[in-house]
């Protein structure tokens, strides 16, 4: 017999009381990898989407990070372009507007491109066809967002008062991107009342053969500019990965994702803790037993720890099962489907099962060290 | 029927106590009182005395399950604070019975046998096949795979006796090991008993209230009032 199969068996003694403790431990897990299966599938898909293109540097309103809030005057494209070791640079204008579908209000993000921008690089034109640069009302959404609104090439949809017509529907590789609307810069800036008003640049480091631009030489030249007078605002230059880590909406669901597990962690330690200490409690003479026949106080420690862990492992391992199903589920209901992936990241399984044999080290420890200090002699005192 | 204390032991000694004194603050109770108590290899001893009389705290001593507030217990002629912990000791020196068995009622029987060989260096397939041949010693191999509920008292106790053999020890205390079985279980027991001390040579140390178990056994060690004394005291 393993010693691990002799925790299992010990384990279906209180067969009741071992279920109600792995749902506990299946729900707080389940609900830790959920959340942070979220946070993790927005960064990624951020980052998806500057990869695709080869975007660099992302250029922003100094302390600014959120896209909505940033305001710089497009003609700075410009300027920026001139930079030694820029390639390509891509105005973006982004915009958050109310939208009734079917009778509800809903949030739709726009997105504004100029025509024929390298950001349409790594876009797979599912049905339709791009706008062209003499084109004004019409919009070009994303697959996700042509689901959800229910809407083809040919339909119209009615955007700030303003009727479009659907040219094409649009796979990028961006998860997110995929719930947008695109609409050309120029009539999303007319639209929204903001001329010659962007709030970024997406900026492409060129890479000829044999000749490595340094990203942050690019850097530091977009930032110089600043310095000019004909520079209005004070304009930062950050490089994608930063961005997708400084950027607001990725910290917050970080952080809520934390804050919110960290409350259902702290009730599966305590469940898990009480199961194991009424379990030391409740065997107090068994344990005297197993010192009497020989174990050593570290053996009878590793036991009831042991139990701890295939607890909360089953636990964890349910409860990632769990927040796979979740997400999948998220990702297909229509509410929810513009905004989350249904992937369930590796790192974010691996966060789930280290989370979990924290909780039982917490759970386990007081209850193990308490049945290490019982002397053999004190639960066989009855005897 | 009963024996007294003078019989004459064979061998080298393999557990002494020497001025052994156990004190119970909480009850203001000494239990025992300079106790001198020497079992020689291969004896078979049985310790008799009324309730309250200190058998068993001897024995909890002797076993390492507790510790003395003065005086000592040598093993081998080694006291036991030379042993690295008396977990050790008793891990590798002791095999214990006791009255109520205390087999895991999760657990066949040659699970059960397996537990206190957890802390020994077979790995898992040596572990079953040594369980496997001490449940054959016992003459248990058939009930090998029933759990203890399936088992009747005396099927139990073998179990119990082939789980205190697990790790091979040198000696094996018993406290009351037919305290809780019918008169033809025990004797069933006592037999057992008398096989492993005639064929295996252990040394065997069993408290009792029973004359029929100090009987088998080849010596009797009287207590009273935590006192070795000559003989049964028939006044109380």
């Amino acid at each position: 017999m393993w010693f691990s199969t002799f925790l299992v068996l010990n384990l279906f003694r209180r067969r009741a009381r071992s279920l109600l403790t792995i749902g506990g431990m299946t729900i707080a897990i389940g609900t830790t990898v959920a959340l942070l299966g979220i946070a993790k599938n927005l960064e990624q898909t951020m980052m998806q989407s500057f990869a695709g293109r080869g975007v660099d540097l992302i250029v922003s309103e100094e302390r600014k990070l959120d896209p909505l809030t940033s305001d710089i005057p497009e003609d700075l494209a410009a300027k920026i372009h001139e930079v030694p070791g820029v390639e390509e640079v891509g105005p973006g204008l982004l915009e958050l507007v109310n939208y009734t579908h079917d009778g509800a209000e809903m949030s739709l993000m726009l997105q504004g491109w100029e025509p024929g921008s390298f950001l349409f690089d790594d876009v797979v034109l599912k049905e339709g066809r791009q706008f062209n640069a003499d084109e004004n009302d019409v919009v070009v959404l994303g697959v996700n967002a042509a689901d959800a609104l229910e809407k083809q090439v040919g339909d119209t949809m009615t955007i700030q008062r303003k009727q479009y017509k659907v040219v094409g529907v649009i796979e990028p590789n961006s998860f997110q991107e995929r719930g947008l609307a695109f609409l050309p810069l120029a009539e999303l800036q007319r639209l929204m009342g903001r001329p010659n008003s962007v709030t970024g640049f997406s900026v492409r480091v060129a890479r000829s053969p044999g000749v490595e631009t340094s990203v942050d030489d690019v850097r530091k030249g977009i930032n110089a500019l600043t310095a000019s007078d004909d520079v209005p605002v004070r304009i930062a230059a950050v490089p994608t990965a930063e961005f997708v880590q400084q950027s607001p909406h990725i910290q917050v669901s970080r952080a809520m994702a934390w804050a919110t597990s960290l409350i259902a962690l702290i009730v599966g330690a305590v469940g898990t803790l009480n199961t194991m200490l009424m379990s030391v409690v409740e065997r107090l003479k068994e344990i005297s037993i197993l010192r009497a026949i020989g174990w050593k106080r570290t053996r009878v420690a590793s036991m009831i720890l042991g139990e701890c862990f295939v607890l909360s492992i089953v636990g964890a391992t349910l409860g990632i099962i769990g927040a796979g199903f979740l997400l999948r589920w998220l990702a297909y209901y229509p509410l929810t489907k513009m905004l989350i992936q249904g992937d369930m990241p590796p790192i974010v399984i691996l966060e789930g099962l280290t989370v979990a044999a924290v909780v039982a080290l917490f759970g386990g420890g007081y209850p193990a060290w308490r049945a290490t200090q019982l002397t053999p002699v004190e639960g066989l005192s009855h005897e | 029927m009963s024996k007294t204390a003078t019989a004459r032991p064979q061998g080298e000694i393999l557990i002494e106590t020497v001025d052994l004194i156990r004190d119970y603050p909480d009850g203001h109770v000494r239990a025992l009182q300079g106790v001198r108590f020497v079992v020689r290899r291969g004896e078979y001893v049985a310790i008799m005395g009324q309730s309250g009389s200190g058998k068993s705290t001897l024995l909890n001593l002797l076993g390492g399950l507790d510790r003395p507030t003065s005086g000592e217990v040598r093993f081998g002629g080694r006291p036991l604070d030379d042993f690295p912990s008396l977990d050790v000791y008793r891990s590798s020196q002791i095999g214990f019975v006791f009255q109520s068995f205390y087999l895991l009622p999760t657990l066949t029987a040659l699970q059960n046998v397996q537990v206190p060989m957890f802390e020994g260096s077979l790995n898992a397939a040596e572990r079953r096949n040594r369980a496997a041949e001490l449940l054959e010693l016992v003459g248990m191999s058939k009930r090998a795979g029933h759990r203890p509920h399936q088992l009747s008292v005396g099927e139990r106790q073998r179990v119990a006796i082939a789980r205190a053999l697990a790790n091979n020890p040198e000696l094996l205390l018993a406290d009351e090991p037919t305290g809780a079985l019918d008169s033809r279980t025990g004797d069933a027991i006592l037999g057992l008993f008398d096989q492993l001390h005639r064929e295996r040579g252990v040394t065997l140390i069993v408290v009792t209230h029973s004359e029929a178990v100090a009987a088998a056994a080849e010596r009797v060690f009287w207590m009273r009032d935590g006192q070795e004394t000559k003989g049964p005291d028939r006044n109380k």
